[in-house]
């Protein structure tokens, strides 16, 4: 008598023979990996939170003003020869994004009440933001200069940062966008499961082995497995080439195991649902939307949105963010996780019940 | 009388046969999920690259104010260019927002604060950052901040500030992009749609039984065709309005697309009647389609040598868009390329025909199998 586990085994090998012969899905598995990985490893991996400010003073050496704002955290100043030199420098972008072009005799004249007249010089395509702030930095210089005493008690820095300040520790992009490579590589893994399954309802293989002593449950539990395993190891292949396998690997583990579950079921309902490769192509796009875009809301600063923290893939993405940028550990990422673990019950119950329902009118 | 010969005998082309065909396709289309996909693809990429990606590449400081005393400085702060602002009513909400970095900075401006400063009292300013907000944003909220303030008693600055801006001002990313939201809407409809119903009917065998009656496959075509460059053309110009930029010169926007609209369904005739089946067209559609949508990346990065975009097909019905959304130019400045578009879509058609007649030859023999196969005499 045939075991249940050798039917199942035995569906399988046949799956994973079906899926590694379909050039289209190997190729753009392999290609889909190099990619994210060469991607991953181009990327910038710091942020720069410097403004890059460079400096003209006619006559006179522009270490005397550098000094004065060059320590400033968040300021790297360069000093120019020139007011030509400066102005190439800022019309090439390279290195500096804005200039400050100071006239000649400047601090003497600001001492003596004369008027003065300092350039500010701009790239038209810089930050809206730096227009204000330069001219207004330019202005508290000269009170500074002056003598003047700024016209607010400035507040305690301690008290001031609000959070853990991480301030020369940003999230560089790197580390926001691994989620989304993750999620885009289980994004092609339910893809392929759902064109596996689409194409034996079609082709109607499920009825055929429905002849022998096999069973509907024995066909739902290898797809099931094919789907895991297939989605679990691409993820788990962007994770530790990515070098993020050593913060968290047990969490990360068990983050991956159920986003590979909740693809699964994705999987299996765009499957009983596709009749052919567009229809496949359509309803794993709509139906896989809600996995994917909390990946590209987490590239956005603060706390996502209401409606995309009940989406299934917030989970996922937050445990990834949490463990590989900040270190958190299974406490933090438990509600995540028991979110994460309820989508995954409620998706891949429904894509069961689906499919069966499928191959039962077949 | 076989279907060989039916399909190989010639009758006149009837548009109203080619109206009946249009008429079932409209009918049937709706039901295809290539159809929505098409539609639907245009408005989720615009959506996503204007919403997601243009807020974040153009990402400005965001700063919260809770205004206790009716205080001057929120109307300054809220016409600054460059710093969002949002107005709060509870200074424990903004201090929760600015900690969950929602928000790189937040004032709370105390009763009388205006007042303070102006009587030279020098109040404590309530200014606070997130802590996952960048040094240099800190720099640029606390210098604007304390230049508003300044503002307030009407101080004269030791010094006057000449703000000059160098080089030319960047094309916002929504306007560089458009040639890639008009070519997706164009091509997604105009070549998948005909190449696809083609493919169908030729692999439900339909495509064989219509040719037995006197539908000719220049009928077929000319149906498939219309169906694309109909929605084709209803794709672009959706696109182009929710872009906003349809109104700023109509009349070359929709020639501009109405070309490119023919030209995508010519590609697409093209490609159905050759593919062998839906994979085949999208495996085509992977490479070839890199012909039509190269003369993109030349509209979003405008310093590169514009020159090698012009071997590309769509550039022509592309460029006059892009000029009519940069600049408003008329049917005036940009008739050369359509024109040049225009005798693109005339050097299609034979190419268009001949596919047409290699299909109608391999239908025809395919049919002439079967027949003979049907009449063989069982042993």
């Amino acid at each position: 008598m045939t075991s249940r586990a050798g039917v199942v085994r035995a569906f399988l090998a046949k799956d994973l023979r079906i899926h590694a012969r379909d050039r289209f899905y190997v190729v753009v598995t392999i290609v889909g990996l190099v990619f994210y990985i060469g991607v991953f490893w181009l990327l910038p991996d710091s942020v720069d939170e410097t403004l890059h400010l460079g400096v003209h003073v006619q006559d006179a050496p522009a270490e005397a003003l550098t000094d004065l704002v060059g320590d400033a955290e968040g300021f790297e100043v360069t000093s120019f020869g020139s007011a030509d030199d400066l102005e190439d420098a800022v019309d090439a972008g390279d290195p500096v994004v804005a200039g400050l072009d100071l006239p000649a005799g400047f601090l003497q004249a600001i001492a003596a009440g004369d008027d003065v007249t300092v350039r500010v010089l701009l790239r038209a395509d810089a930050p809206e933001e730096l227009r204000p702030a330069l001219s207004g930095m330019v202005r508290e210089l000269a009170f500074v200069l002056v003598g003047e005493q700024p016209p607010v008690t400035a507040p305690d820095l301690e008290t001031a940062v609000l959070g853990v300040d991480r301030a020369g520790e940003q999230l560089s992009l790197r580390d926001q966008l691994r989620p989304v490579f993750v999620v885009l590589a289980l994004f092609v893994e339910m893809f392929a499961l759902a064109s596996l399954v689409a194409g034996e309802i079609q082709q109607r293989t499920i009825t055929a082995v429905l002849t022998t002593p096999a069973r509907i449950s024995d066909v739902l539990a290898a797809k099931t497995v094919i789907g895991m395993l297939l989605a679990f190891s691409q993820a788990a292949i962007i994770v530790v080439a990515t070098g993020a396998a050593t913060r968290g690997p047990m969490l990360l583990a068990v983050a991956l195991l159920l986003g590979a579950i909740l693809v699964t079921g994705v999987g299996l309902i765009a499957g009983s649902l596709g009749k052919d490769f567009v229809e496949v192509v359509f309803w794993s796009f709509l139906i896989g939307l809600p996995v994917m875009i909390p990946a590209f809301g987490a590239l956005f600063p603060g706390s996502a949105p209401g409606w995309i923290q009940v989406l299934p893939g917030h989970g996922l993405v937050e445990v990834m963010v949490r463990t590989t940028a900040y270190g958190e550990g299974f406490t933090e990422a438990f509600p995540y996780l028991g979110m994460l673990a309820a989508w995954c019950g409620l998706v891949f119950v429904l894509g069961v019940v689906l499919l069966r329902r499928r191959v039962v009118r077949l | 009388m076989t279907g060989m010969t039916r399909m190989t005998g010639r009758t006149r082309v009837s548009l109203a046969r080619i109206g009946i065909l249009l008429r079932k396709d409209l009918r049937l289309g709706p039901r295809s999920p290539l159809v929505l996909w098409a539609l639907i693809i245009p408005f989720v990429l615009t959506l996503l690259v204007r919403g997601v990606f243009g807020g974040l590449f153009t990402a400005e400081p965001r700063l919260g104010i809770v205004d206790q005393g009716a205080s001057e400085l929120v109307a300054v702060a809220s016409e600054l260019d460059g710093i969002e602002v949002t107005l709060l009513d509870d200074p424990t909400e903004l201090r929760e927002q600015v900690e969950r970095n929602d928000l790189d900075a937040g004032w709370i401006l105390q009763p009388g604060f205006d007042a303070a400063v102006r009587d030279g009292e020098r109040p404590q300013l309530d200014l606070f950052v997130g802590g996952e907000s960048l040094a240099s944003t800190r720099i640029v909220v606390a210098v604007t901040t304390l230049d508003l303030v300044r503002g307030l008693d009407d101080a004269a600055a030791p010094v006057e500030v000449d703000l000059i801006t160098i080089g030319d001002e960047a094309l916002p990313l929504e306007v560089t992009v458009l040639p890639l939201f008009v070519i997706m809407a164009v091509a997604l409809a105009g070549v998948m749609i005909p190449a696809a119903g083609l493919i169908e009917e030729k692999q439900a065998g339909t495509l064989a039984a219509l040719l037995v009656t006197p539908t000719r496959m220049s009928e077929m075509l000319g149906a498939k065709g219309l169906l694309g460059m109909l929605l084709a053309v209803v794709a672009g110009t959706v696109t182009l309005t929710i872009n906003g930029v349809i109104g700023v010169s109509p009349s070359v926007m929709l020639v501009a697309v109405v070309l490119g609209a023919v030209m995508m369904a010519q590609v697409g005739l093209i490609l159905g009647s050759w593919a062998r089946d839906i994979n085949t067209m999208f495996a085509a559609w992977k490479s070839g389609g890199l012909i039509l949508f190269y003369p993109v990346i030349f509209f979003i990065w405008p310093d590169l040598p514009t020159w090698p975009a012009r071997f590309g097909p769509t550039f022509y019905f592309l460029e006059p868009v892009h000029r009519a959304s940069v600049e408003g130019a008329t049917l005036g400045d940009v008739w050369v390329e359509l024109v040049v578009a225009a005798a693109i879509c005339l050097a299609l058609l034979p190419a268009v025909v001949a596919m047409g007649r290699r299909l109608e030859g391999r239908v025809s023999r395919r049919a002439s199998r079967r027949d003979e196969d049907e009449v063989q005499p069982v042993a």
